[in-house]
């Protein structure tokens, strides 16, 4: 054991750091490092390299190489740089690399050297070229800073949203900054800057001095600045070699350090880890690294060759040509267990489990003693928390072997912080595999959460570790297994050597009905490629044709986006395809659509009977409809035509639509109402009233009602009203003007072809018993009863019947015999009845 | 005689949580609006919005003014308005005039419009072409489901007739199969499913498509109903047209039940107010009479009300409670029914001067007195009722799969005569429908012909048999009728105080088609042995089952049995089901798009001037 801690350095009393080995790099680099622009990626991100970036020779050997290699230094794209040249690469938050051109254009790549996508950072810059740029990360995303020849900085906070700021001028600045940083805190984006012994802070409006407190005097350059993993604290890097710490904010100091060299340094990068106290800088030269800190001796190493700082959360990843190393601050539950001669509880604990692997009842000792102290769930815990910071399985192991033991002997310990330590272990051993190449540590994986993990291991097309991963942690599938597969598919269907019958069915087959996977996110990306009958292949398997139709639109497969439409019974959708057609598609061929779905049609009628009339009536026009043409004409008369000429014409072309339809009768009936019309109209004119858009009936009651005996027996003749209707109309109008003279004398002005019963039904009714008792001899033989009975007359109703010899009739009668006054009349009834049943 | 239900009878599912989920639903979207809003309805959304949230529930969330859609400008003053409207593009018409008559006036308020059931494209695209998209937010108010009562839920969409049978449009569908998923995720799974009809069948497939893209967490439930059974109104429009005699129905003829509860005027109640009365199960004397034909109901009511009167004598022993309970229930029940019932009567005198439409029976009567009838419409109808005469001419025409052109004509003449040229549209609208069916000239069917015009001479329309074997030879109709023996056997009276089968909610002359098709299935459990009743039917095609085999349902719920009729579904037809359960020991629960009755289906198809 007392090796383990060899690599360990104190900073100060109280800190250790150690540098240990991720990988023993791969890549077989032809130039130093010196000689590129270098970006890499933090959350062990991949390294971007560009060789040869600042020769302007035409020779096609000496053009600039753009390299990108996962951390372990595995080349995964390497392309000859044909665009201009570049000031400053940097990686966004979605590994995407960000190439900062001197005239401004930022270009995009992804993780495989693909071209994404490019965007400028303004005229401005244009103009007058980029001098410097940085790539920074906030809460929002990426963002990228410039520093323009004339000294000026634009800026935008995210990349994905792009929005170019411009800073405010520093006054009187005459030549570039010695060095500059952006600063996050409160959401705003600030830039520093140091001219000469000056620093300026500029926000979006401002531009203000500040001064560090407690700076030590004799300050006349400032050449190296580094802003912290999380923008809370700065390091400020003199040319006497001195070096300021302190908040972001320049309200304090924190300690302060000479080192007494007054060359630059090539690299600063704060190294420190989330809630521990300690702050300490890594400053690297040529030949040296130094570690920094709130105490009077540095830790110093000697660099073997050119090295490269990558900051990280918890520490800083140093990579060269040959080794990818890592350089942290020991974490407290390691420093507890491992520092020498430790005490602590989970340093007992692993202690006891060796002595119980060796069978010694030393192991009893020490559990005893951690048990007395009553800190056995405590030294658990301190042995899982250090196995999470172990590099090394074979440590792992061992503290979680510990753990385990000592877990034996606790009674109520939940379980879950062991098992997802495991779990986690799991993964990140899986990862940090050299031919994975992402060196996470335990602190940036839970700060980049499962899901980030995913996503980036899609990114790097590690579909298979992926979704292992997956059902290891037993995911639900939405979220996982099937969301890393549709991913898959999407960059299966780039494969442009497979034709478009195997990509569809290896698809197909692997993903089968898998909930969660949209067929049709995979056919936009088929489509995206170039590849429109895969896609459509693709679309076939897809299960909601709501999904299928805007794809089909894009891909300008009107007709095919309209049968599915339809096929899913959702009208919104039909209507949807439906416009789209309508402005694709000149008139005629847009009705010959419409034409074969008939439930589209019925859908766009419907629609345009409220609002497109004109389109309605060319629909109609188109398929010779002329039935519908008709009737079309007829709503028009009395719907949107006003003037009385107008609605005539309107009749007129209805009969005529519906003469070429074949129903005569309805286009009689039109001009007929044609007809009717006009004579209302001089009805009007000549008697006053209202008659316009009365019935025909309506039109001979008002007659009648007005006094027009006359008129509305012409009127009648005219249109050839039965003389039975004219009679009911005349009898019901009279009646109910209660012009009983009247009545009469129409009663008697020729034999009734109705017969008199009505007018005694209508003369009861208004309560006109006299009157009706008028009419009730004139009522034919078989009615009479019933007009008897209805005046009240029982008595006489009775002896009719009687005479009658009807069954029905007596029955009638004597079901309207009341009591008392009617017992006579119930009495000769039942006589009568006794007797015809004699006979 | 009250039916009560037998006592192994399964128990309802609980509906209410369908109106608790719809107020809350309201409540979140009016909430989206902060702050005072006058709140305008659509007339036809009133009445369901009452038996959701009354006003009070409304005015806690701050709305301050109700208004009505309707075309009159609006005088609202508040800076929020707020729509609540079914997806019309009338109803975008209205509010994009409002909008941008605010608009000219310089006026900025804030608009949100609700869409109940839910939005549709179209609508959207008229507010984007009247250029108001962006002024106003809109927001679907998934209210598909109102429960009218314990085993009845109404979509309350009564377009959907017009729209899908005449129209052809189907967009309503999806919104019907919306409203099954929601009821397969609140109640389980159906595991037998039925249905008859394009619209059924399109709209389960559409349902199960919505099922299938769910996640699968509802699949382990069991279910609660275990058979649904979807069917077209178009598959028998002759029970739908006939006038109903069972209580229920014969009320909703006459007074027209709107939303569970009817509206009598001034000239029933008999005093100046008019009163607006609940038609459910709670209230328990209509509870009783509702599934009676309507003879047995006067006999019911006065021995109701002699029982009353015991009951009252014994009122010396009941605590204050119970006397409270007492008078409050079924002394209030007893004096509505007992108004409702004396004016009932004077209208059922009135009514049965046109005729008691019986179905089948009524409609030879018709066809004999067809003359009759022709003329007498326009004279007794002086309240310009249309729907009201021209219920009669499907029922006279349906039949024959066709009507003599020269009757057809005059029919036509006379009643564009009398009630306007705009008829014409109607008629066509009938035809298109398959309402109304003219023959086609040459098609001589002599010998019915005939047979007709003897019948309408013959003044003895006792011979029903004989008549409906010599109408309409090529009529559908009277193939199933005879196939499923729809008109029963006459021999001797049939007693209506004692139902034999479902023929007694139209006097024992007719079995109503719908339920009968229901009952032969569900004894199938299939459509098995029925192929030629559904090729009748003109629907091979559009017939399915789907039965589950896992035997996860509970045999109380496999008596449970969901029937949806699409297009709407009468009192009568629920009567004949609720009858049926009885016998066979199931429970019916009704979903429909809309309550109709033969005047609903005609408005529906009548043209009339805007």
């Amino acid at each position: 054991m007392d090796c383990y801690t060899a690599n360990w350095n104190p900073l100060g009393d109280s800190a250790f750091y150690r540098k240990y080995e991720l990988y023993s790099m791969d890549w077989d680099l032809k130039d130093e490092l010196r000689d590129c622009l270098v970006a890499a990626a933090p959350y062990g991100g991949p390294i971007a390299l560009l060789r040869n970036p600042w020769r302007k020779e035409k020779a096609a050997s000496m053009r600039p190489v753009l390299e990108i290699y996962s951390a372990s230094g595995i080349p995964l794209a390497s392309l000859l740089w044909k665009s201009g040249p570049v000031v400053s690469l940097g990686w966004s938050a979605e590994e995407e690399l960000l190439c900062v051109q001197e005239d401004g254009a930022v270009l995009v790549y992804g993780l495989h050297g693909d071209f994404r996508r490019h965007f400028s950072m303004g005229n401005e810059v244009l103009q007058n070229r980029v001098l410097d740029a940085q790539i920074f990360h906030t809460e929002f995303g990426s963002g990228v800073a410039i520093l323009t020849g004339a000294h000026r900085f634009t800026l935008s906070a995210n990349v994905g949203d792009l929005k170019l700021r411009r800073m405010p001028e520093v006054p009187g600045l005459q030549s570039a900054p010695s060095c500059w940083t952006t600063l996050c805190h409160d959401r705003v984006t600030h830039i520093l800057l140091a001219v000469g012994p000056e620093l300026y802070l500029l926000d979006h409006a401002t531009c203000s001095t500040v001064t560090p407190p407690g700076l030590a005097p004799g300050v006349s350059s400032f050449l190296q600045m580094a802003v912290s993993f999380t923008y809370r604290h700065l390091a400020l890097f003199t040319d006497t070699g001195y070096i300021w710490m302190g908040p972001a904010s320049l309200k304090e100091k924190l300690c302060e350090f000479n080192c007494n060299i007054r060359a630059p340094p090539k690299q600063m990068v704060w190294c420190s880890r989330p809630r521990s106290k300690e702050r300490a800088v890594v400053v690297a030269w040529e030949k040296r690294l130094m570690v920094v800190g709130d105490a009077p001796e540095s830790i110093q190493f000697v660099l073997d060759e050119d090295s490269y700082l990558v900051p990280e959360l918890d520490g800083v990843r140093i990579f060269s040509r040959s080794t990818h190393e890592f350089l942290h601050e020991v974490p407290v539950a390691s420093e507890e267990i491992f520092k020498i001669a430790s005490m602590a509880p989970g340093a007992l604990l692993l202690e006891a489990q060796k002595e119980y692997e060796k069978e010694s009842q030393k192991a009893d000792e020490y559990l005893r003693e951690i048990q007395e102290l009553g800190q056995l769930t405590q030294a658990v815990q301190q042995c899982i928390e250090a196995a999470g910071h172990e590099h090394r399985p074979d440590m792992q192991k061992s503290l979680l072997r510990a753990a385990s033991f000592g877990k034996c002997f606790l009674d109520r310990f939940p379980p879950d912080s062991f098992v997802h330590m495991c779990q986690d272990l799991r993964v990140l051993n899986a990862v940090r595999d050299y031919h994975i190449g992402i060196p996470l540590t335990y602190s940036q994986y839970k700060q980049l959460t499962i899901q980030v993990l995913l996503d980036r291991l899609v990114l790097r097309r590690l579909y298979p570790l992926a979704i292992q991963i997956c059902e290891y942690l037993r995911l639900p599938e939405v979220r996982g297994v099937s969301r890393i597969l549709a991913h898959w598919a999407c960059y299966k269907v780039q494969q442009k050597d497979v034709s478009d019958e195997d990509v569809a069915r290896a698809i197909n087959q692997k993903l089968g009905d898998t909930p969660g996977v949209s067929y049709s996110d995979i056919a936009a990306r088929a489509y995206g490629c170039g590849r429109t009958e895969l896609a459509i292949k693709l679309l076939e398997y897809e299960p909601r044709s709501g999904e299928q139709v805007p794809l089909l639109l894009k891909m300008k497969r009107s007709k095919l986006a309209l049968s599915k439409a339809i096929e899913s019974g959702d009208t919104d959708l039909v209507f949807t395809v439906l416009l789209h057609l309508k402005n694709e598609l000149n008139r005629g061929d847009f009705f010959m659509t419409l034409r074969n779905q008939p439930m589209a049609l019925s859908l766009y009628r419907q629609f345009c009977k409220h609002q497109e009339l004109e389109t309605l009536k060319d629909l109609y026009n188109q398929d010779d409809n002329h039935q519908e043409l008709g009737s079309f004409h007829i709503r028009a008369s009395y719907a949107a035509e006003e003037r009385i000429e107008g609605r005539v014409a309107a009749l007129q072309t209805a009969a005529d639509a519906f003469y070429k339809a074949k129903n005569e009768f309805a286009a009689k009936a039109t001009e007929d109402q044609m007809r009717l019309l006009r004579l209302q109209r001089r009805l009007e004119d000549e008697l006053g009233g209202q008659f316009l858009d009365l019935s025909l009936h309506d039109t001979v009651t008002t007659l009648i009602l007005g006094g027009h005996n006359k008129r509305a027996e012409q009127l009648a003749r005219d249109f050839r009203i039965p003389d039975k209707r004219l009679w009911w109309l005349k009898l019901t109008s009279l009646a109910n003007l209660e012009d009983w003279e009247e009545l009469e004398k129409f009663s008697k002005s020729k034999k009734s072809p109705i017969g008199y019963l009505p007018f005694v039904e209508i003369c009861v009714k208004q309560h006109n018993k006299y009157e009706a008792k008028k009419y009730t001899s004139r009522v034919a033989p078989e009615q009479k009863v019933k007009a008897l009975l209805l005046v009240g007359d029982v008595a006489q109703a009775a002896d009719v019947a009687i005479e009658h010899r009807n069954e029905a009739e007596l029955s009638l009668v004597l079901s309207h015999c009341t009591g008392a006054t009617d017992g006579a009349t119930a009495d000769k009834i039942q006589r009568a009845r006794a007797q015809a049943q004699k006979k | 005689m009250a039916f009560p239900h037998r006592l192994d009878a399964p128990e309802l599912p609980d509906f209410s949580m369908l109106k608790r989920l719809a107020r809350d639903q309201l409540i979140y979207l009016l909430e989206q609006l902060p702050g005072r809003k006058d709140l305008f309805i659509e007339a036809d959304l009133m009445s369901p919005l009452d038996r959701i949230a009354n006003v009070s529930i409304l005015k806690q969330h701050e709305v301050d003014k109700l208004y009505k859609v309707e075309n009159k400008p609006a005088l609202s003053s508040s800076e929020q308005l707020c729509f609540l409207v079914r997806p019309r593009i009338k109803n975008m018409r209205y509010i994009a005039n409002l909008v941008n008559a605010d608009k000219t006036a310089g006026r900025t308020r804030k608009y949100k419009v609700i869409f109940s059931p839910q939005k549709f494209y179209a609508c959207e695209m008229v507010l984007e072409e009247e250029g108001i998209y962006g002024d106003v937010s809109c927001d679907e108010w998934a209210f598909s489901l109102l429960p009218l009562d314990v085993d009845l839920l109404s979509m309350e969409l009564p377009e959907f007739f017009r729209d899908y049978f005449l129209e052809g449009d189907q967009r309503w569908i999806n919104t019907v199969a919306q409203a099954l998923h929601l009821l397969s995720t609140l109640y389980g799974p159906f595991p037998n499913c039925y249905g008859i009809g394009r619209c059924a069948k399109m709209s389960y497939e559409l349902w199960k498509k919505l099922e299938d893209e769910e996640d699968s967490e509802s699949k382990g439930r069991r279910p609660e109903i275990g058979h649904i059974f979807l069917l077209d109104r178009d598959m028998d429009f002759v029970t739908a047209l006939c006038s109903q005699v069972v209580y229920e129905g014969l009320v909703d003829d006459t007074f027209r039940i709107k939303c569970g509860s009817v509206d009598f005027g001034p000239e029933v109640t008999s005093s100046d107010k008019s009163l607006k009365v609940l038609l459910n199960a709670e209230d328990k004397v209509f509870s009783e009479i509702r599934n009676e034909h309507f003879s047995n109901v006067f006999g019911f009511l006065s021995q109701k009300a002699r029982n009353l009167q015991a009951q009252y004598d014994r009122r010396r022993g009941m605590d204050i409670k119970q006397m409270k309970n007492f008078v409050s229930q079924e002394l209030k029940g007893l004096k509505q029914e007992h108004r409702l019932l004396s004016l009932r009567r004077c209208k059922l005198k009135y009514k049965s001067q046109f005729t008691v439409l019986i179905p089948a029976l009524g409609r030879l009567r018709s066809e004999n007195h067809s003359r009759h009838y022709l003329k007498k419409p326009k004279n007794k109808n002086k309240n310009r009722d249309i729907s009201w005469p021209l219920s009669y001419a499907p029922a006279l025409f349906f039949l024959p799969s066709g009507l003599i052109p020269k009757d057809y004509r005059s029919l036509k003449t006379q009643y564009l005569q009398s009630y306007g040229p705009e008829h014409l549209l109607t008629f066509s609208n009938l035809r298109r429908a398959g309402l109304l069916t003219e023959q086609a000239p040459g098609d001589t069917l002599t010998a019915m012909e005939s047979k007709v015009s003897k019948l309408v001479t013959d003044k003895a329309a006792g011979k029903i048999t004989d008549a409906f074997s010599s109408l309409a030879k090529r009529s559908n109709f009277r193939a199933i009728s005879k196939k499923l023996n729809l008109i029963p056997r006459v021999d001797g009276e049939y007693d209506l105080k004692v139902p034999r089968d479902m023929a007694y909610v139209f006097s024992g002359a007719y079995v109503p088609l719908s339920c009968r098709i229901i009952e032969q299935v569900l004894e199938r459990r299939s459509w098995q042995g029925l192929d030629e009743v559904v090729r009748l039917l003109n629907c091979i095609e559009f017939a399915f089952t789907d039965i589950t085999k896992e035997d996860k349902a509970s045999s109380e719920s496999l008596r449970l049995i969901l029937v949806v009729f699409l297009g709407g579904c009468t009192f009568s037809e629920i009567s004949a089901l609720r009858f049926l359960g009885r016998e066979k020991g199931y429970r019916f629960i009704f979903l429909t798009t809309a309550i109709t009755n033969s005047a609903r289906l005609m408005e529906a198809m009548s043209e009339v001037k805007a």
